[in-house]
């Protein structure tokens, strides 16, 4: 027998099984399955503890009726199921959420049945303007949005934040999305002939090619994702976290992690590139030193004075 | 188990059917199948059904009706249970398909929305184009806003009264914005920082400015937002990173182009702190040229980390 399903998923998707059933006498019962993404058969056992269930005293006026005819399904005497019940106040705002990003992706259609879908929501919910959802519309997106779809090539200029250098090479767009504030684009670069993500706002100019490339060459799972994964080459810093610099310890992958007195902390963490740890620490200032290894001891009193160069001090 | 479900559908019905409140003893003699004679069972039983379904949002009222002592009574109320007709076409059906399956948050909520909607209508998006965070404060604030009730919430060790106006998805954050009632100031406040669960107030408790947009209380970069005295700050951004700031910061920040490419910008600074942080992310291709103060004050951080760098108790000096 195949495991108990629980009572609350079963009992919420019901509600909003009958209302539809009323609405619309005749659905068949393959429609209703994909409708509400259950299998016929489980669905057929929602059908049929309908019968058993309506109002007191349970006598036949009162049961709920259901009747399939060659997979057509008709429900009567359910009035007070007519309507579904309300969103709750989690399932509005995932609706709008999701909409109004989508909305606000460039290219979309901002007048089409995705934004009066989302007016008549609104109003319905009572929180018309209540929500507003902002991806930005950064420069390529629509351009590197159209190029995966038709497996053209592109070359970017591309400027790397981790290695502080502006880089020209050509890649094959798989996949763009938005995710954490920014969009990206999931490609192979030819340059490093390697599975790379790029951020689109780090992207300064783009020409497509006019090649193409091989829609089969795209992985199954849209490409490298978003979390840097270090490497055992990778070196490791110690560093001492001041209290104000706690929050490093929970936004970026951190290897180990000691609690010192005072909400101060010790992390050990893998580096990919010396500029990005420069720019950590030039950042936290007196809220962070390095403890090790000495390679790294004297990468911010470096940086510090090539920047205090350009303010004229040596 | 089938039992159960059946008596939670009955319970629904019955509470959605009544004409006045009906008491535990009321309900044990009519819903089937039987809530259990032992008192202690029946009311364990009955709170456990209770609590299933206020999980699924159904609302539940409890009164007190005259006679029936200290004895509490249940009903649903048909204007807090049924969702109005929003009318959605097929094509604006599959729409809302196609955006909760583009966009990626977490948890079910999005599909468990759509069912009651009337369930999945063509064939949705392949692929996920937008992934969209969740803040566990988010949904009873959004609450708030549209119920146009007052919160009260902990940010940063400060107790804050806010009239919230709308929530906002900007920078990969959430922020809920309105009218600060001790400030007497429109404000935003970043949800994943506020301490705690925020408490709620009455519904109706203050209306919102008309044609009131959430997203314009976000301001356009974090640098911008704060509290600190507003000062106006030039920045030089050489070449290679002008073409950047420039998108991000908007051509009418840019006061002067140099041959060389580079860029002075102009922006407004109400936080000193993200500001330095900004400019410093650039390394060295950028330089506060003004005001003086701002300057300097760049200038003594710099010299700072030049001499404290290295394991925590050395005494080596430098320079």
């Amino acid at each position: 027998m195949s495991p108990r399903p629980q009572v609350a998923p079963r009992l919420r998707r019901v509600l909003a099984l009958v209302p539809w059933i009323l609405a619309h006498p005749g659905v068949t019962v393959t429609e209703l399955a994909e409708r509400f993404e259950v299998s016929e058969a489980e669905l057929e056992r929602d059908l049929e503890l309908l019968p058993m269930c309506g109002l007191p005293p349970y006598t036949a006026d009162r049961l709920i009726d259901v009747s399939i005819i060659d997979g057509e399904v008709e429900i009567r005497l359910a009035e007070y199921f007519e309507r579904p019940l309300r969103l709750t106040p989690a399932e509005g705002i995932a609706l709008l959420a999701a909409g109004r990003a989508l909305l606000g992706v460039p290219g979309s259609d901002t007048d089409g049945p995705l934004a009066t879908a989302l007016e008549r929501l609104e109003e319905a919910l009572g929180a018309r303007g209540g929500l507003a959802v902002d991806v930005g519309g950064s420069n390529h997106v629509d351009v590197l949005q159209d190029a995966a779809a038709a497996h053209e090539q592109v070359e970017i200029g591309y400027y790397s934040f981790a290695r502080d250098e502006m880089s020209t090479r050509v890649i094959d767009p798989w996949r763009v999305f938005h995710a954490f504030g920014a969009w990206y684009v999931a490609a192979w670069c030819h340059r490093a002939e390697a599975e790379r993500l790029f951020r689109v706002d780090r992207i300064r100019d783009l020409r497509l090619t006019g090649d193409h490339f091989d829609p089969a060459s795209r992985p199954e799972d849209g490409g490298p994702g978003l979390v840097y994964s270090p490497s055992d080459d990778d070196p490791r810093v110690t560093l001492w976290l001041g209290p104000e610099a706690a929050w490093v310890v929970e936004s970026h992958p951190i290897e180990s992690v000691e609690p010192l007195r005072g909400g101060a902390h010790r992390i050990v963490m893998a580096i990919s590139e010396p500029a990005w740890l420069e720019r950590l620490l030039l950042t936290l200032g007196p809220d962070a030193r390095v403890e090790g290894p000495p390679a790294f001891s004297e990468l911010a009193a470096g940086a510090a004075a090539r920047l205090r160069a350009r303010y004229g001090i040596s | 188990m089938a039992d159960r479900l059946e008596r939670l559908l009955n319970l629904t019905a019955t509470l959605l059917d009544t004409r006045r409140p009906l008491t535990l003893d009321e309900l044990a003699e009519r819903v089937e199948p039987r809530y259990p004679d032992d008192l202690v069972a029946r009311r364990r039983q009955f709170e456990r059904d209770k609590e299933t379904l206020r999980e699924l949002g159904i609302p539940i009222r409890v009164e007190t009706v005259d006679g029936f002592g200290a004895d509490q009574a249940y009903r649903i109320h048909a204007d807090d249970y049924y969702l109005p007709d929003l009318g959605l076409t097929p094509p604006e059906r599959a729409a809302l398909h196609v955006a909760v399956t583009a966009v990626r948050l977490d948890g079910d909520a999005g599909r468990e929305g759509l069912a009651k909607l009337g369930g999945l209508e063509g064939s949705g998006a392949r692929a996920t184009l937008a992934e969209v965070p969740v803040t566990p404060a988010l949904a009873a604030l959004f609450d708030a806003v549209r119920r146009r009730a007052t919160v009260e919430f902990s940010y940063r060790d400060e107790d804050r009264t806010l009239d919230p106006f709308g929530v906002v998805l900007r920078f990969g954050h959430w922020y809920v914005v309105g009218h600060d009632r001790d400030r007497d100031a429109p404000r935003a406040f970043r949800i994943d920082r506020i301490d705690g669960d925020p408490v709620i107030g009455a519904a109706g408790a203050f209306t919102p400015p008309a044609d009131v947009d959430p997203g314009e209380y976000v301001r356009a970069d974090p640098m911008t937002y704060g509290e600190d005295q507003p000062v106006r700050a030039e920045v030089l951004v050489d070449a290679p990173r002008a073409g950047w700031v420039v998108e991000q910061l908007g051509e009418e920040a840019v006061i002067e182009r140099r041959d060389d490419g580079a860029v002075v910008v102009a922006l407004d600074v109400v936080n000193r702190a993200a500001f330095r942080t900004w400019v410093l992310e650039l390394l060295d291709h950028a330089e506060v040229l003004g005001p003086a103060d701002l300057r300097a004050e760049m200038i003594a951080w710099l010299d700072a980390l030049a001499v404290s760098t290295g394991a925590p108790n050395s005494t080596r000096s430098k320079q």
